[in-house]
């Protein structure tokens, strides 16, 4: 294939189902947005880049799987019925990775903490938790297989047509509940009292506490929050992927990576950087090269590495260890 | 009086054995108490958790099977017993499995390893510690090669599987404009290079692709698959064959169905690697494995145990012969072991020099084996390929035989 064959081709498939890749950027950067959120807000708090998230997310994920399949079996849900099913699996998911982010804080950080442990002990232990919740799901639910969940609604049901391409439900359902759940997130960050004892923690922690602030239950309140976000996604992204025991490290990267891209710290630029990762990533496979996919992932690295030279506290970062 | 006593014995408690449902590596060391012959372990090398762990299996089964016969004949100067080593068909992990069955005491020779990518990589571990390895189901090409290999298997490679299945295609199928994908591991890219080969050769326009697998060691990631499989149905090409395994297969039928390209309107291939139950599982909704071709790397039929052989296979492992894919290549693998043992003069302990006599010994062997006939060329493949391949589609969620492609 030619070299200008090739780009033309890639142009052209593009002209073609534009609004598709959008869809399918969208939805992917609904789940990369909501991981994201929580390693930014760790980050705010902590200094430090929680790297057992990926595996809170996989966590939330085989949660809602579980529950979708005992209620459905192999039934196919509909109506209000998969709505139900839709808000019982976010809320599920989310629960059981927020106790999953807690616990990950209280064993793998806490005690960290309070010794006053050098920063690489922390990256240590976060490996360890990763390898932990990685190794005991495996052993649960079957290295490498896929569980998928049961159908909440009929398998590729198109909820509407947008400029000739149909759009799924599932692409519908998924842009929504990130919205909803990054909103929301970001009011409690941003308007509350609890929000601003993350905010004054990840400013100066030891200020914070003389000033009142309890910062255990902080830091804790800031694993729960992250950890629902994740854990929703998880079951989210196991409507479209199913579920398996490592998707948290592969999917984990994107999200850390989004974070990074929309400024580490910054809840609001996580979002974005969720979303624009989903795109970049979507819209990058027609451009690989012989077909490859995985040019996607190079291409996708490529603007990261160039929009970091131009600014490197990331797009809406302003500079590192704030969470606003 | 004294041997047939015991015969007696072991064939008793062979059977108490069985309808106890014990596993039967317990049982091959009752009988080596017994006779205080030498007792001999064959390795198997393969899949026995997680994604792939049915290939393990069904293999097992049939070196078992073999095993069992030729303990409970009473012929043999030896005792066999089988012993898993689990690679989980990764490349990765091969390495491990390798280095923990040539670290083996009474280890003689290997069944395996199951798949393409994970012998590669085992592939210096066995040469140096000279243990021969009979695969019953690693089909890539590259495989085989040199002269006096201690690596041969009992199954035709992929050039044969290859050939048919784009014989298949094209000229069954009338397939003019097709998609090559491989999923980037040493047997899906082998395969694919293969029928994209054949196919063009054929007079097909033939486009290939790649899309690096999420679940066998390929660094792939999941969300990958609905922006490629956008792009498939935007290009919309007559066919798809793809070279890779079931799980990841799974996601690709997934997504594909997702952007409204499926096997009902469209031909849908893959090679023996996604012939499994567990395709059907690894695919949402199960429906959309329905209408996909799946081809097995065998000369003949998806399996070829009947009759009594079938029913001990079953008694033995619970599993079906008739979906028990290589169980009956891993069956004659173990005899074709056994048969190059015979000649040797069974010491009581293995050493290198046993070990060599046997790769020696397999390269002579020949005898008829329920496959086909089973006598191996310098390079470890069979000298008969009968050159057949068996095809199969997907029915209503159960993979059903159509017909021997040649």
């Amino acid at each position: 294939m030619g070299f200008e064959h090739f780009w033309l081709s890639g142009f052209h498939q593009i002209h073609v189902a534009f609004w598709t890749y959008f869809a399918v950027g969208l939805q992917n950067g609904a789940v990369y947005a909501m991981i994201a959120v929580g390693y930014t807000l760790v980050y705010g708090v902590l200094g430090l880049i929680n790297f057992a998230h990926g595996e809170v997310f996989m966590c939330g994920g085989f949660a809602g799987v579980f529950l979708t399949r005992g209620v459905l079996g192999e039934r196919v849900g509909s109506g209000w019925g998969s709505i139900g099913l839709i808000l019982a699996g976010i809320l599920i998911g989310g629960l059981v990775s927020a106790l999953v982010a807690m616990g990950v804080e209280r064993v793998a950080y806490r005690p960290l903490r309070r010794r006053h442990a050098p920063k690489l002990a922390f990256l240590i232990s976060a490996i360890g938790a990763s390898y932990f919740l990685q190794t005991l799901a495996g052993k649960e639910f079957g290295y490498g297989v896929n569980i998928f969940p049961g159908q909440v609604f009929e398998p590729g049901q198109v909820a509407f047509t947008m400029f000739g391409t149909p759009i799924h439900t599932l692409t519908i359902v998924s842009i929504i509940a990130a919205i909803v759940m990054l909103v929301v997130a970001d009011r409690i960050v941003r308007a509350t009292r609890l929000g601003r004892g993350i905010r004054a923690v990840s400013q100066d922690a030891e200020t914070s506490s003389l000033m009142g602030v309890n910062i255990d239950r902080t830091i804790t309140i800031t694993f729960i929050l992250g950890g629902a976000l994740a854990g929703a996604a998880g079951f989210l992204y196991s409507l479209q992927s199913g579920i398996v025991q490592n998707a948290g490290t592969e999917i984990g990267i994107y999200a850390f990576t989004a974070a990074v891209l929309g400024g580490i710290g910054n809840l609001r630029g996580a979002a974005l950087g969720g979303l624009l990762i989903g795109l970049f990533g979507s819209f990058s496979v027609p451009f690989a090269f012989e077909g490859n996919v995985q040019w996607t992932e190079i291409y996708t690295f490529l603007i990261l590495v160039f929009v970091l030279i131009i600014r490197p506290t990331g797009i809406l970062g302003e500079k590192s260890g704030r969470t606003a | 009086m004294k041997l047939r006593l015991n015969r007696a014995v072991v064939v008793t408690s062979v059977g108490a054995l069985l309808a106890a449902g014990i596993p039967l590596a317990t049982l091959s060391t009752t009988s080596a108490a017994a006779t205080k012959k030498p007792t001999y372990t064959i390795g198997v090398q393969g899949p026995f958790s997680g994604s792939d762990a049915n290939y393990g299996d069904y293999i097992i089964g049939g070196v078992e099977l073999a095993i069992n016969t030729a303990n409970a004949s009473g012929k043999y100067k030896f005792t066999l017993k089988a012993e898993k080593f689990d690679d989980q068909g990764s490349p990765t992990l091969s390495p491990a499995a390798a280095q923990r069955a040539t670290g083996t005491k009474n280890l003689v020779a290997v069944v395996g390893p199951a798949f393409s990518g994970a012998s590669e990589a085992a592939a210096p571990y066995y040469k140096k510690a000279h243990i021969a390895e009979v695969s019953a189901s690693a089909t890539a090409v590259a495989l085989a090669s040199g002269s006096a290999s201690n690596f041969m298997r009992t199954i035709a490679d992929d050039s044969v599987q290859g050939k048919a299945d784009a014989d298949y295609l094209v000229k069954v199928k009338d397939v003019k404009n097709l998609l090559v994908i491989s999923d980037a591991s040493f047997y899906g890219d082998g395969l694919a290079t293969v029928v994209a080969a054949d196919a063009k050769a054929l007079g097909a326009t033939v486009t290939t692709q790649q899309i690096p697998n999420v679940n066998t060691g390929g660094g792939g990631t999941t969300t990958e698959y609905a922006p490629a499989a956008t792009a498939i149905a935007t290009a919309a090409p007559g066919a798809i064959f793809y070279g890779g395994y079931s799980p990841d297969f799974g996601l690709l039928l997934s997504a594909l169905s997702g952007a409204g390209y499926t096997a009902s309107a469209h031909v849908i291939m893959s090679g023996d690697g996604s012939n499994s139950p567990a395709l059907i599982t690894s695919t949402s909704p199960a429906s959309a494995a329905n209408g996909v071709f799946l081809s097995e790397g065998a000369a003949g039929k998806v399996n070829f145990f009947s009759g009594k052989l079938a029913t001990a296979y079953f008694k033995l492992t619970k599993i079906k012969a008739s979906v028990a894919l290589y169980a009956a290549q891993a069956y004659d693998a173990t005899n074709a072991i056994i048969a190059a043992l015979v000649k040797t003069k069974a010491p009581k302990t293995v050493s290198t020099q046993l070990r060599e006599q046997v790769v020696a010994n397999l390269h002579k062997v020949n005898f008829k084996g329920i496959t086909g006939t089973i006598a191996f060329a310098g390079d470890g493949d069979l000298k008969n390929d009968t050159g057949t391949s068996a095809i199969s589609e997907v029915e209503n969620g159960t993979i059903t035989f159509l017909v021997n492609q040649g």
